[in-house]
């Protein structure tokens, strides 16, 4: 089986296939093999890989996956080969769609930094959303124009929910 | 029997559970109270009783005060315990206790109220003989007197707002010239952030250490010296990993430490459990901060090291009794260190998590203690603080207390909302908290996000979970058509997917 997979910012050509209870897998011109059994408590497997004792558990996340092991969560993208096809057609056009900024967690919006029509940078907070008794400024990854404010101050937001979209700036006017 | 035989818990979460466990172990009846998303919280399902209080905002429920107390008087508590935060160092709260005859099992309201005044507390501590960190003695008024101040006491200095608190409202000068703008900015900040432009100078000190005492005092005056705790590895003021003892202190210093929390407690009269809080400069000066009139979170370190439960001694004291160990506090024994376990994620700037518990294991064997809150399938609410756990251990020395917690650290499941276990155990791994080389400035010295980039080995381990993922997906698609070809009902392909788990 083959899979593209990105792991810490890298993309990776994986192909695998088991025997028995053995995974072998090659990326990147490395070949690894592990003992494998899964265990009975969610997706959560134990890997032997050269005698060293691994337990991972993994999880569908909104980019992907996740992998659990030894109290740190590795996120993982995993594209098949017909979707790897498909992203390249797109990409260009996702480039060019501007941003949405969505809670993270849920929360209470409690500050507002932009309006519709403001010119913002990247990096710059936009938002603040409290949780937990903490105030969390969320920013922007790039420059931008907001088109939309879709949450107003004091409203309780879910993980996930979009609170802000941008355009991406054209021409030189930022 | 128990001349308290019901006690009201007016706290959640894991500090709750700790201390039902002191009453149920004491024999009496624990009475937890709960909002409403706290319905299968673990103390309510731990307690021999629980009551409902109202929604999930703290001030609708945990900290609506006639709701708490009609509902302790109601259910005829005889006292209530206030745990840490909530209620913990609300005078009004204290004093409407008393007047509804029910015993707060903490000091006097008077108590409550001299030391929760920081330029009262202050007072206190310089008519005791303890010092506190040199500044101006009120408010300063010019540009110009900030300056006279530091020609008697040299630069650095700092400037804070009067009204100040939560690391807000602080400057650090460190010269004439960056006092010339340093007085404007901090009185402009103080003004917007507190409506207040006081500010007042105080020396500033270097890489400080935070260092405490733990005091129990009893209702005939007397006040025990229970060993110091440091707390110095914080981030935004928050506590993250706590030991006793100090590793900074020799026998001199602890003793001189002890005995100026003593005389600090004394001096208001001081009864039940409270911690004298202080800063340790780099020549192990140390100055009077503040009291906390309270249970603290990092109070099981004391314990693992002394052998007391002091839930149990603040009960005592409560029923007018002596402290269970009279004149003759023990000895501490070995060292403990507490990592505050917390729902937040530290690859994201620490921003806080919620969410149910998927998995969770706690670790075990030698030395081991979990206080915790939660358990599998539980979900974290989003109104309350994020600490999930305390894992706390003990080791006949620093290192052994050290390395224990890496392992036990490494030992702990816990899958769901994001946390901190990976960063704690990064800290306790660190060669400059190996060597106690600590101070409130450590994670700024040393944190960066990078550290837990996972190595080869892990980053090979995620790959191979992701194809064993995929396997899993693929099979579970030729299952189905398998089924459907065979015509099998849908109640039988269910049972199928739910055995393949």
């Amino acid at each position: 089986m083959k899979l593209w997979v990105t792991l810490e910012g890298r993309e990776a050509e994986v192909t695998f296939r088991t025997e028995g209870d053995r995974l072998i897998l090659e990326a990147d011109g490395r070949h690894i093999e592990a003992d494998f059994v899964r265990l009975p408590d969610g997706e959560v497997y134990s890997l032997l890989i050269d005698g060293r004792s691994h337990v991972v558990r993994v999880s569908p996340s909104a980019e992907g996956l996740e992998v659990g092991l030894r109290g740190s969560v590795i996120p993982v993208e995993v594209k098949h080969p017909l979707e790897k096809m498909l992203q390249a057609a797109s990409g260009a056009r996702a480039a060019a769609c501007g941003e949405t900024v969505s809670a993270p967690m849920p929360g209470v919006v409690v500050a507002l930094r932009v309006a519709v029509g403001n010119h913002v940078q990247a990096g710059q907070a936009v938002v603040v959303v409290e949780a937990m008794k903490m105030q969390n400024e969320l920013s922007v990854a790039h420059d931008g124009v907001v088109t939309e404010v879709l949450v107003a101050e004091r409203a309780a937001v879910s993980a996930g929910q979009a609170l802000i979209r941008l355009a991406p700036v054209t021409g030189g006017s930022a | 029997m128990p001349r308290l035989q019901r006690v009201l818990i007016a706290n959640r979460g894991e500090i709750a559970v700790r201390i039902l466990r002191t009453l149920r172990e004491t024999g009496r009846t624990s009475i937890a109270i709960f909002s409403e998303p706290d319905r299968t919280a673990l103390h309510v399902l731990m307690a021999d009783e629980a009551y409902p209080v109202g929604p999930g905002p703290s001030h609708e429920s945990y900290l609506n005060m006639e709701r708490v107390l009609e509902t302790a008087k109601r259910v005829r508590a005889d006292a209530i315990h206030p745990g840490y935060g909530f209620f913990a160092e609300n005078e009004a709260f204290a004093r409407a206790c008393a007047q509804a005859g029910i015993v707060f099992i903490g000091p006097s309201p008077e108590t409550i109220a001299a030391l929760g005044d920081k330029l009262a507390a202050r007072k206190a501590a310089l008519a005791a003989g303890v010092p506190v960190v040199p500044g101006s003695p009120g408010p300063v008024d010019s540009r110009e007197d900030v300056k006279r101040f530091a020609k008697e006491m040299g630069y650095p200095l700092m400037l804070k707002a009067a009204a100040g608190g939560g690391g807000k409202g602080m400057r650090v000068v460190r010269s004439d010239a960056e006092l010339a703008t340093a007085w404007d900015l901090t009185r402009g900040e103080a003004r917007a952030a507190f409506g207040d432009e006081r500010v007042f100078v105080e020396r500033f000190i270097e890489r400080p250490r935070h260092v405490e005492a733990q005091i129990l005092g009893d209702a005939t005056g007397r006040v025990a010296f229970l060993g110091e705790r440091e707390c110095s590895v914080q981030r935004r003021h928050q506590k993250l990993l706590e030991e006793t003892p100090c590793p900074a202190f020799d026998d001199a210093t602890r003793r001189a430490f002890g005995e100026a929390a003593g005389r600090v407690a004394k001096q208001v009269g001081y009864r039940s459990a409270g911690t004298v809080e202080f800063i340790l400069d780099e020549q192990r000066r140390f100055y009077f901060l503040e009291v906390n009139t309270r249970l603290q979170v990092e109070h099981p370190v004391t314990e693992m090291v002394t052998g007391l439960d002091l839930v149990a001694e603040q009960l005592r004291v409560a029923e007018g009794d002596e402290l269970s160990f009279g004149d003759a506090p023990p000895e501490p024994r070995g060292w403990s260190m507490e990592a505050r376990i917390i729902a937040e994620d530290p690859a994201r700037n620490f921003l806080p998590s919620v969410g149910v518990i998927e998995r969770v294991r706690f670790p075990q064997g030698p030395g081991v203690r979990n206080d915790s809150g939660i358990y599998r399938g539980y979900e974290v609410p989003v109104f309350y603080d994020s600490l999930l756990s305390k894992l706390v251990v003990w080791g006949g020395d620093r290192e052994q207390a050290r390395r224990r917690l890496a392992r036990a650290l490494d030992e702990f499941v816990l899958e769901g909302p994001h946390h901190n276990l990976a960063f704690q155990a990064w800290l306790a791994l660190h060669p400059e908290f190996a060597a106690g080389n600590l101070s409130t400035q450590f994670l700024e010295e040393h944190w960066r996000p990078d550290a837990l980039k996972p190595g080869p080995e892990a980053t090979n381990a995620a790959l191979l979970a992701a194809a064993l993922h995929e396997r899993s997906e693929r099979q579970r698609v030729q299952i189905g058509r398998r089924e459907d070809a065979r015509g099998a009902s849908a109640w039988k392909w269910m049972n199928r997917q739910r055995g393949g788990r």
